[in-house]
């Protein structure tokens, strides 16, 4: 499938912004299911300073930097994206067990192993503690493949977790999440690698986009779509595998991926400093996931 | 472990031998051998110290530390100006032969090269983590690992630029290491200062030892800076990055500034504008190459590290990332500070080199292998625990003084984040011979080495600092806790020939001034004056209250309310006098820190704008700041028990010291553009001070009788008393007194004469008059204004008072005049020279909008 992605993100400042510094992690990048073509960014005003990079993850972002007063602030990003339809199909029931990874990950001297411990630990935003261990403990059993594992611990947080943007902020604590049982996307998927990392296991925060499709009979709606996040799990010798508790399933070609990181914070759309530019701005978000051909 | 202190130098008999050769068990001595003789290469110093005796040691002491306070040599331990702690220096020195500091040299010239690849290997490929050499967690759980940082690279071979190392001498005498500092290490400048003093302390000493020179040191760490500048062939600009002068090392940011030549800037100082670093200089902004931080990396950049900071400068991490700026050490240096990677030292020196390191470092467990933890378990007595982060908060914990609750307690803590713990051996520091209380004493050391980045090795310091704790127990040695330093000397073989920087040094060009510095320097004109005009008055109140002849109400009620106006604490004495105990409000007015304009305000302010512009001040204005904090400290003192007789004298020695504040900067500061700032400030503040009391004490219309009083209390408070009964015998009228404080071209203190002087430093100044705008500046124009107003003023017609307001109505309006025309002129001088960003905020993040 091939999708054409416009992500646009307006800013509005009470008073001029004088300067500004930004990162944007808003374009797309290559994994082994989608292809991405350059990203097409336009920021108005045209900034000063514009650079693309790699991150520590391998996420491409955008950082750019103005320093004429304005008011407004646009990025507008489009991307084409062939996001393959014929996926390896994994067997959640083959692949090793919860025990056998735990002691691969102690023993293996598999560099890549070694190396995705990295997401077993602390992160900025997501502390395991026993309270996440407790939740999900009795999933991960000794003998049962650590895939399936993950499966049904998507489908428990599916299930426990009621959806509502209104409940939570990218500011609210994982514990807090965790108590009231309600968020979003986001929260879903913290909560899922907070579990897994509390038990021993790699996992670490994908951000993208999710196609939605319109009732039957009606027309799709422009910027009704919105950006996504789903978790991944590493198996180790085996690799890392993607399960998305907000919709209780595993991510297919609808799902594309922008970045993965550690969490959130590593993976911010945007994020910056600005100088002056008064208390309150106004922010509005439009995502447009089109498909171009099957 | 505790020592068991034998000391047999009796006290009171100044010129016996010394004999103070014996140490705890345990430990090595650096100066005598096990049968208390004294080593080789000590014979020469220990002999001189005898024939100097206790009197003559403890007559060095003082001389050093009386220049230490001079250079303003300071290590602060909390926020307070007033509470500045005087660098300690032992006038012993450290003595090390040529034979070992050679083999200490090539181990740390090797540690200096292991780390190097460590450090490109972390923020590189991770080979060391991939093949399983370090464990994944002590990086990466690392609060100092910044992967913001993966990828950049710096100029040349080498991304560790500047390495130290502590260590100490073990039981056996081998130099053991037992840190690392790689984010910003510190202790090269005060290396330096103590070097400088104890060659001038014992001179005659120093010369014959034949000590190594330390500018060699710092003749390499310049080449290197400059290598490493993205523009090369041009002349680099470079700056040392400083948090301020609150941070504690900042004496050594100053004194590095001064010997290196070297702008010191603030983070605010910088900007970053098309993708480079800029420093905003008087003459606009100027590309900064190189900076050379004392800051520590993570509160280098609020955009991409940590978002809170205000030391750092937005955007500095990618103009970095592109190549633009190069920052020494690089950010992300410090994750080589973690004690946890001392234990795998030896594996991956066997990885890199094939061998093992020539000098050890302490034997080092990490409590997040099983093994080691089993160990730490069982030896927890005779371990050091240590965060695997270095925090200036959490500090180590000594085993053997637990209680076996606190062990359970401790032992709870680590497992539950076991990586980001370890445990060392403890070592048994080597005791030296150290001058404290007036005696001599034997005491635990530690020694600090320096290495710099070369084009193709390293060159280590010929010195290092060396310091002794301040008791005979050996625990703590590190100046957070207070202790001595003593001068290192490598003695050579040979005499060496002498090298400083100080002939070929450039001198950091005026033009690249910080902003912040002028506007602190002209700050620092204006509280001075401040101060001294407020003491003046506030001692002539004094005077004429206590005087034989008793003031009449009216004058005396016009006296304290110019009082409370002059210190901007009203209503004060214009209040209701019911309500107000007059001395309690006189003393407030001197000392209380609330009241905005108090004298201890100013002069805290002072003592602030003068620390933060430090490296411009001579030495000698260094022993006068230090004279001001005295005077103060004397003056709180002389008000515990209220109100003191003859109070007017309490505020004299401030007033001398004030005075030669002023005339100091008049007869040995460069009259450059700093001095001009400086200047700007005193005259603003002189002819607004001035112009505000002759209004408070000269409009108001008094009896006949009393008028005369008045006049002189105006003139004793701008000391102008004894020339104006010179020049007018017989008048003591307000025209001829008006005329010398307002008109008179000639007194130093009239307000003409502060307004001219306005004028002529104004046209002074770069950029005054601005090629594209021919004529005046408004600037300009202010000033020619109020010269005017004053020149055509009629004195007579100033003088008359208008029957109806009682009061002398065209004097009143054209003092009101001249100081709005001062206050416009400074608010425009300080909007186009002085910095006025606000700081930085973080863009709200943006809110996740969310498809199901």
């Amino acid at each position: 499938m091939i999708y054409k992605i416009r992500h646009i993100t307006e800013y509005k400042y009470h008073s001029p912004v004088s300067l500004c510094y930004n990162q944007a992690h808003l374009l797309p990048r290559d994994t082994l299911e989608q292809n991405c073509a350059p990203s097409n960014v336009v920021i108005t005003p045209k900034p000063n300073y514009m650079a693309q990079h790699s991150d520590y993850f391998g996420n491409h972002y955008v950082y750019f930097s103005l320093q004429k007063p304005h008011t407004k602030l646009v990025i507008d990003v489009t991307t084409e994206i062939n996001s393959q339809n014929e996926r390896a199909a994994f067997a959640l029931e083959l692949g090793i067990s919860c025990k056998a990874a735990r002691e691969m990950l102690m023993y293996n001297q598999d560099p890549d192993t070694i190396q995705a411990k990295e997401y077993i630990l602390d992160s900025p935003m997501i502390r395991p503690n026993t309270a996440l261990k407790a939740y999900a403990e009795a999933l991960f059993q000794d003998d049962i493949p650590l895939l399936s594992a993950a499966r049904a611990l998507t489908t428990k947080i599916f299930n426990d977790f009621k959806y509502d943007p209104s409940s939570t902020t990218v500011a609210t604590p994982l514990d807090e999440v965790l108590q009231r049982k309600s968020g979003v996307c986001q929260d879903f998927a913290h909560i899922a690698i907070g579990c897994l990392r509390a038990l021993g296991y790699p996992a670490r925060y994908v951000s993208g986009y999710l196609e939605t499709l319109p009732p039957p009979g009606q027309e799709k709606l422009v910027g009704a779509d919105a950006s996504h996040a789903w978790f991944a799990i590493y198996s180790p010798g085996e690799g890392w595998f993607e399960f998305d508790p907000t919709n209780d399933d595993i991510p297919k070609e609808q799902h594309i991926t922008t970045a993965w990181g550690r969490d959130y914070s590593d993976v911010t759309p945007l994020k910056g400093v600005i100088f002056d530019g008064g208390n309150s701005h106004q922010l509005s978000v439009s995502v447009d996931v089109r498909r171009l051909e099957q | 472990m505790q020592s068991k202190q034998t000391q047999t130098q009796t006290q009171g008999n100044q010129d016996q031998n010394f004999h103070w050769s014996f140490s705890p068990d345990g430990h090595y001595n650096e100066a005598y051998d096990k049968l208390g003789l004294p080593r080789a290469h000590w014979e020469y110093l220990l002999d001189s110290i005898n024939a100097l005796g206790s009197s003559g040691l403890q007559d060095r002491y003082q001389k050093a530390s009386r220049i230490l306070r001079d250079d303003g040599a300071t290590y602060n331990l909390i926020s307070d100006p007033l509470g500045k702690n005087t660098w300690e220096l032992d006038p012993i020195p450290m003595l090390i032969s040529s034979d070992e500091w050679s083999l200490i040299e090539q181990g740390l010239i090797e540690r200096a090269e292991l780390l190097n690849l460590v450090l490109k290997d972390i923020y590189g490929p991770q080979e060391l983590i991939r093949q399983g050499i370090i464990p994944p967690e002590i990086i990466y759980s690392h609060p100092g690992f910044l992967r913001q940082c993966k990828g950049i690279t710096m100029p040349g071979e080498h991304s560790l630029i500047l390495h130290a190392t502590d260590m100490t001498r073990g039981p056996d005498g081998n130099m053991i290491i037992i840190g690392d500092r790689t984010q910003a290490p510190s202790g090269a400048g005060y290396a330096l200062e103590n070097r400088t003093v104890l060659s001038r302390v014992i001179p005659s000493l120093f010369r014959d030892s034949q000590v190594h020179r330390l500018a060699l040191f710092f003749q390499s760490l310049r080449a290197t800076l400059s290598s490493l500048s993205p523009t090369p062939g041009d002349d680099p600009q470079i700056v040392i990055l400083s948090p301020g002068a609150y941070s504690e090392t900042y004496f050594e940011h100053t004194h590095l500034s001064n010997y290196l030549g070297y702008p010191l800037v603030q983070g605010s100082d910088l900007t970053v504008r098309d993708g480079h670093v800029w420093l905003k200089s008087l003459n606009g902004l100027r590309k900064v190459d190189v900076i050379l931080r004392r800051v520590d990396d993570i509160y280098c950049d609020p955009v991409e590290l940590k978002s809170d900071s205000y030391l750092g400068i937005p955007g500095l991490v990618e103009v970095v990332r592109a190549g633009n700026v190069v920052v020494s050490n690089p950010l992300g240096s410090g994750i080589l500070e973690t004690p946890a990677l001392l234990k795998f030292l030896p594996a991956i020196s066997q990885h890199f080199f094939g061998h093992n390191l020539k000098l050890p470092s302490v034997d080092t467990w990490w409590c997040g292998d099983p093994q080691d933890m089993l160990y730490i378990k069982d030896n927890i007595d005779s371990l050091i625990i240590k965060p695997a982060m270095r925090q200036a908060k959490s500090p180590s914990i000594h085993g053997h003084t637990l209680s076996e609750s606190d062990k359970k307690n401790v032992l709870a803590r680590i497992e539950k984040a076991p990586y980001n713990f370890v445990a060392q051996s403890y070592i048994s520091p080597s005791y030296i011979p150290a001058w404290q209380e007036q005696q001599l004493k034997t005491r635990p050391s530690i020694f600090r080495t320096f290495t710099v980045a070369t084009e193709s090795t390293y060159a280590v310091m010929s010195g290092g600092l060396t310091r002794v704790g301040l008791s005979g127990q050996d625990s703590f040695v590190s100046n957070q806790v207070g202790s001595q330093s003593k001068d290192t000397w490598i003695l050579a073989s040979e005499p060496e020939k002498q090298l400083s920087l100080v002939e070929d040094r450039s001198i950091a060009q005026e033009s690249n001034l910080p902003s912040r510095v002028v506007e602190n320097l002209f700050w620092l004109g204006r509280y001075a004056e401040r101060a001294e005009s407020t003491i003046r008055l506030i001692r002539t109140v004094f005077m004429q209250l206590n005087s034989i002849d008793p003031l009449p109400e009216a004058s005396k009620k016009l006296l304290l309310q110019a009082l409370s106006k002059q210190t901007n604490c009203l209503p004060g004495f214009t209040g209701s006098p019911a309500l107000l105990n007059q001395d309690q409000e006189l003393i407030n007015l001197i000392l209380d820190t609330q009241r905005p304009d108090s004298i201890k305000s100013c002069l805290l302010s002072v003592l602030t704008c003068s620390e933060e512009v430090k490296e411009m001040l001579s030495a000698d204005t260094h022993r006068i700041v230090n004279d001001l904090r005295d005077n103060l400290y004397d003056l709180e003192r002389a008000y515990v028990g209220g109100m003191p007789s003859a109070p007017e004298e309490t505020l004299d020695p401030l007033v001398t010291t004030l005075l030669a504040l002023s005339g100091l900067s008049h007869e040995s500061m460069l009259r450059g553009i700093g001095w001009k700032f400086q200047e700007i400030g005193r005259r603003v503040e002189r002819s607004l001070q001035t112009s505000r009391l002759i209004q408070s004490l000269l409009t108001p219309e008094l009896a006949q009788t009393d008028q005369p009083q008045m006049l002189e209390a105006v003139l004793l408070s701008v000391e102008a008393l004894i020339t104006f009964r010179r020049r007018y015998r017989t008048y003591n009228d307000i025209a001829h007194g008006l005329e010398l404080l307002m008109l008179d071209e000639t007194n130093p203190r009239s307000v003409f004469f502060q307004i001219k002087r306005l004028q002529a430093h104004f046209e002074e100044l770069p950029q005054a008059v601005s090629p594209q705008k021919p004529g005046l500046n408004p600037a300009q124009k202010a000033i020619i204004k109020s010269l005017n107003g004053i020149q055509l003023a009629d004195l007579d017609n100033l003088a008359k008072v208008d029957s109806q307001s009682k009061k002398r109505i065209a004097l009143d309006n054209l003092l009101n005049e001249v100081r709005a025309q001062v206050e416009e002129f400074s608010t425009l001088l300080s909007e186009q020279y002085f910095d006025h960003s606000a700081g930085p905020q973080q863009l709200a993040e943006t809110q996740e909008i969310i498809s199901i």
